[in-house]
């Protein structure tokens, strides 16, 4: 049943229906909450919350804009306030937990690519929130800029430069990182030369 | 960074195999070529976006998704049975009946502030001119109200010639501000400067155009 079928059943109220589109969308939306505000926990409460605010407003949906990108801008919506709030109390948020489950699932994964990931998540997390949508939006779902247009607002033109942004910011963050990493190895060994001086 | 560089490298994202406009690919394919900054440049985002596809975020487990999809079905009969969702947004005929509620009220509100509007010009200056000038003394008739012919407008001002003669400054507007100019003179000064007018009244260079003055 194509997507547009199950939105008219559940906009009629039909339950199964709506529970058939978030069984479809689930993994895509708690990725998406994942990647943005890098907390497994909070990552599902705000999917939840997003699938939520979908079903309330079901009625008020109309057909001429794809379901799936009403629902990645409710979701988005719901991590910028998240973010928001965080930003507002100052809650501690460990930036290693997504990295966790990632390792919990693939034990065989080495060390090296392990160290590899968490520097990759490590460094989206200073992405602005907009830039960190923009590339999940491109890469891991898979949207052109058209539809990242709708999701976020502005034109296609400007997602695609910040998608552009986005990236190289992305490599300015990983490269001072590489730059902090080797200044922590070269310290140990500059500290016993002082010492024995 | 050459302008050239720096337009083209904002398609580089795209290029080779993305949803790049068949413009920007033939000028892109031969500057990349020939630029080894641009090469760089288009290295160093590949390299970023592989980094992201091989990075993704793990599937938490089937265990994750039976206790999600659980604790959804809960939320969402809940929300069912509290009639917790919103109405469709109505359509424009549903709408007309507010819109035409609220051009009315619009028309009544204007009708309103016109009218009173309209009330305020037309009003109570007429009535005040004449009440000082019979209240007042013989003195203060003379610098108030020296008969203003009918049909002459209420709203003026009064006109005094301070001069006495050639050379003096040229003709002052007291206007409302007599008054003010009354109170700071001494009771010698004031009888002075009444009389004065009075003379100038009577031979003409007093322009007796005026609404209405009061002082004490």
């Amino acid at each position: 049943m194509t997507d547009a079928q199950l939105v008219a059943r559940a906009q009629g109220g039909d339950l199964q229906a709506f529970e058939e589109l978030v069984m479809k969308y689930q993994r895509e939306i708690y990725g998406l909450a994942c990647r943005m505000v890098s907390d497994p926990e909070e990552a599902k409460d705000l999917s939840q919350q997003a699938f939520m605010q979908a079903f309330i407003y079901i009625k008020s949906f109309r057909q001429d804009a794809q379901f799936r990108t009403w629902l990645f801008r409710i979701a988005i919506n719901q991590c910028y306030n998240f973010l928001k709030s965080r930003k507002k109390f100052g809650e501690p948020v460990d930036c290693d937990e997504v990295a966790l489950v990632a390792e919990e699932d693939s034990p065989e994964e080495e060390l090296v690519s392990r160290d590899e990931r968490q520097r990759v998540y490590a460094a989206l997390k200073k992405l602005p929130p907009k830039q960190q949508a923009v590339l999940t939006l491109k890469l891991e779902q898979g949207l052109s800029y058209q539809e990242i247009s709708g999701v976020l607002g502005g034109t296609p033109g400007a997602a695609r430069v910040n998608y552009c942004q986005a990236l190289k910011n992305l490599k300015k963050y990983l490269k001072s990182e590489e730059e902090d990493e080797v200044a922590m190895r070269a310290s140990p060994t500059v500290a016993p030369r002082v010492s024995r001086r | 960074m050459k302008w050239q560089c720096a337009l083209l490298q904002r398609w580089l994202p795209e290029y080779p195999d993305g949803d790049l406009p068949a413009f920007w690919l033939r000028r892109l394919k031969p500057h990349v070529e020939r630029c080894p900054s641009c090469r760089q440049e288009l290295a160093a985002l590949k390299e970023m976006a592989q980094a992201i596809r091989t990075a993704p975020v793990a599937d938490p487990g089937p265990e994750f998704w039976s206790e999600f999809s659980r604790e959804m079905h809960l939320k969402l009969v809940q929300a069912a049975q509290e009639g917790r969702m919103a109405p469709a947004r109505s359509s424009w005929w549903g709408r007309i009946p507010y819109l035409v509620g609220a051009s009315a009220l619009a028309a009544l509100l204007l009708w309103v502030a016109v009218s009173h509007q309209t009330s305020r010009q037309a009003g109570p200056a007429a009535p005040q001119i004449a009440q000082p000038a019979q209240e007042k003394g013989a003195k203060e008739q003379l610098a108030v109200a020296p008969q203003a012919p009918a049909g002459e407008e209420p709203n003026s001002y009064l006109y005094v010639s301070n001069n006495h003669g050639a050379g003096a400054p040229p003709e002052e507007d007291l206007g409302d501000d007599l008054d003010a100019t009354l109170s700071g003179m001494t009771p010698q000064q004031k009888e002075t400067f009444l009389k004065r007018l009075s003379q100038q009244q009577k031979d003409g260079s007093c322009i007796k155009s005026y609404s209405s003055i009061f002082w004490a």
